[in-house]
C-alpha cells in the first residue's frame, strides 16, 4: 500500500492533467460571477457593453479632444479604442488572479483541488468579459472603414498568447499576494504608470526616433501586446522584434510564474 | 492485515506569527519585527487504519486544529513527517464556498471545485441538496444562510464524494440535534465503507459516540491514546 507524502507537490505533467480535470470548474464558477455581478443594477448586463464605451469615451473626450495628443496617429478613436481594451484585459486578469487566492480562502479550505485552478479561473472570466469589450471594439473599427482582413485570423492567436502572458504575471502575483498583501495597494499605481508608458494613448513611433529607446520598449509586455493588437485589427506597421519579443515574455511569464506559484502549492489557504 | 490510512511519525508542527509586519515601526522606532514562533504539536506519532474513526480531545490550545491542518498540509510540518493513503478532506467551521451565490450553485460549485464534470456535478446535486435538508433557504445567497445552515450545506458537500480520509473540525458542533444525528449516521456509514475519520470535538458525548479510539492531546504532545471510553474518563478525570 502506498502513502503520499503530506505537503510534497505532484510532477508538473499530474499537476496538469489535475488542471485539465476541474476544467468545468474554471468555467463555471467565472459565469456564476458575472451572473451575480450584474444582479443588482438596473440595466444589468448592458453595463458589460456600456462600461467599454464609457471608458473609451472618456479617454477620447480628455485626448482626442480636450488635449489632443494625437500626433501621428490616423483614426485616433481607433487606436485609443484597441490599446485601451486591450491593456485592461491584461490588468484586470493580472489583478483577479492575484486576488483569486485570497478571496477564495472559503474554498482553497474546504475542498482540495489544484490551486493553480482559481488564477486560472479567474482569467477564464475576464475572457468572457472581453466577448462584449471585443464586439464594440470590432464595430469601432469596422465603422472607420478598416474592412475584415486575413490578419483578422490571428485575433484569436494573439489574444491566447496574451492571456498566457497575463495569466503567468498573475500566478506570480497570486504567490506574492498570500504573503505580502501589500501588493494589492501597490498594482493600481503600477499598473496606471505601465498605461502611460505602453503607448496607450500615444503612438510611440512618433515620439521615439532612437533605435536603442525602441529596443527598450521591447522589454514592455503591454507596448508589444497593444502593438501586435492593433497590427491585427487595423494594420498599423509593426516589426518582427515585437512579436518575437511578446513570445519570448508569455513563455517566459508563465514558465516563471506556474512554477513560482507551485513552490508554495499546499499553503495556500494557511495563513501565509 | 489491516491497511494504513495515516501514519504520522515525530510531528512536529510550528507557526510564525508575525505580530508586526509593518517596516515603518522597524525602522522608526528600531522594533525588529517580532516574529514569534508557536510551536502547536511537538512530536507526535500514531498510526491509523482504513475504517477507523478516531477522536481528538484536548482543551483550547493543545494542536489539535494545528495537527489536522498539517495533515492537509495547509501548514508545513517542520520535522518529521505525515504519510496518507490520499490527501485528506477538512471540515472546518469557518469555510464559506461563495456567499453571494445561492445554496443550490454553491453545491454545484462545491462538487466541480473537487472534479466532478458538469454532468456528474448535475446528477449528484439533488442528493446533496436533500441531505442538507434546507428547502427553499437554497433559492437563497449563501450570505443569508444561519451558521448552522451553513454547516449543514458544507457538510453535505464535503462528504457527498466519501473522500478516503475525513477530518473534521467542531464543524458538527453548530447543527441542531436532528442534524447531529444525520451527520454522525453518515460518519458511520462512510467509516464501514473503508473511510477513515478524524474527529476534533469538545462534545465528548459526540466523540464518545462517533468514535472507538482516542488521541488524547495536551500542549502539543499526546497524553493518552486508546479505546474511547478509558481515554475520555481519564481526561474527564483530569
Amino acid at each position: 500500500m502506498d502513502l503520499l507524502k503530506v505537503g510534497e507537490s505532484v510532477s508538473l505533467s499530474e499537476y496538469l492533467k489535475r488542471l485539465w480535470a476541474h476544467r468545468h470548474f474554471m468555467i463555471r464558477v467565472p459565469l456564476e460571477d458575472l451572473r451575480a455581478q450584474n444582479s443588482h443594477t438596473f440595466l444589468g448586463s448592458i453595463w458589460l457593453v456600456l462600461n467599454p464605451l464609457l471608458q473609451v469615451g472618456v479617454y477620447f473626450l480628455v485626448f482626442g479632444l480636450i488635449m489632443p495628443i494625437d500626433r501621428g496617429v490616423d483614426q485616433y478613436l481607433v487606436f485609443l479604442t484597441i490599446g485601451v481594451f486591450v491593456f485592461f484585459n491584461s490588468q484586470r486578469v493580472i489583478s483577479e488572479s492575484t486576488r483569486s487566492l485570497v478571496i477564495n480562502v472559503g474554498l482553497i479550505r474546504t475542498v482540495h483541488f489544484p490551486r493553480a485552478v482559481l488564477p486560472m479561473s479567474a482569467t477564464v472570466g475576464q475572457a468572457l468579459a472581453f466577448i462584449p469589450v471585443f464586439v464594440v471594439m470590432t464595430i469601432v473599427v469596422l465603422a472607420y472603414g478598416n474592412w475584415p482582413h486575413v490578419r483578422w485570423l490571428l485575433i484569436l492567436p494573439v489574444f491566447v498568447i496574451q492571456n498566457a502572458f497575463s495569466l503567468g504575471i498573475g500566478l506570480i502575483g497570486a504567490r506574492i499576494n498570500h504573503s505580502y498583501r501589500d501588493l494589492e495597494n501597490l498594482l493600481p499605481f503600477v499598473f496606471r504608470l505601465l498605461f502611460y508608458i505602453s503607448g496607450v494613448l500615444y503612438s510611440v513611433d512618433s515620439v521615439v526616433e532612437d533605435d536603442f529607446w525602441r529596443a527598450i520598449f521591447l522589454l514592455n509586455p503591454m507596448y508589444c501586446l497593444v502593438s501586435l493588437w492593433r497590427w491585427v485589427m487595423v494594420g498599423t506597421s509593426t516589426g518582427v522584434e515585437v512579436w518575437l519579443a511578446t513570445g519570448v515574455w508569455s513563455l517566459l511569464a508563465l514558465m516563471v510564474g506556474l512554477s513560482a506559484f507551485r513552490s508554495k502549492e499546499t499553503t495556500y489557504g494557511g495563513t501565509g | 492485515m489491516t491497511d494504513l490510512a495515516i501514519r504520522c511519525s515525530e510531528a512536529h508542527v510550528s507557526y510564525f506569527v508575525r505580530t508586526n509586519r509593518q517596516l515603518i515601526r522597524s525602522v522608526i522606532r528600531g522594533q525588529k519585527p517580532e516574529i514569534r514562533v508557536i510551536e502547536a504539536v511537538k512530536g507526535v506519532t500514531f498510526d491509523v487504519n482504513v475504517g477507523e474513526s478516531v477522536g481528538l480531545i484536548g482543551p483550547n490550545g493543545s494542536g489539535k486544529t494545528s495537527l489536522l491542518q498539517a495533515m492537509t498540509g495547509l501548514l508545513p510540518l517542520n520535522k518529521g513527517e505525515v504519510l496518507v493513503k490520499s490527501v485528506p478532506t477538512f471540515l472546518g467551521v469557518q469555510a464559506v464556498l461563495r456567499p453571494q451565490l445561492t445554496g443550490w450553485r454553491n453545491i454545484q460549485l462545491g462538487l466541480l471545485a473537487q472534479g466532478l464534470s458538469k454532468s456528474e456535478a448535475e446528477n449528484m446535486t439533488g442528493s446533496v441538496a436533500d441531505f442538507c435538508e434546507l428547502g427553499d433557504f437554497l433559492d437563497l445567497p449563501m450570505e443569508t444562510f444561519s451558521s448552522g445552515m451553513k454547516a449543514r450545506l458544507h457538510f453535505a458537500v464535503a462528504t457527498a464524494l466519501a473522500p478516503d480520509i475525513l477530518l473534521i473540525d467542531e464543524a458538527l458542533a453548530v447543527g441542531d440535534r436532528s442534524f447531529q444525528k444525520k451527520s454522525s449516521e453518515r460518519l458511520e456509514e462512510h467509516r464501514a465503507k473503508a473511510g477513515t475519520i478524524l474527529l476534533v470535538s469538545h462534545n465528548l458525548e459526540e466523540v464518545r459516540q462517533s468514535c472507538q479510539r482516542v488521541i488524547w492531546l495536551e500542549g502539543g504532545v499526546i497524553v493518552a491514546d486508546g479505546p474511547a471510553n478509558d481515554v475520555i474518563e481519564a481526561y474527564e478525570a483530569s
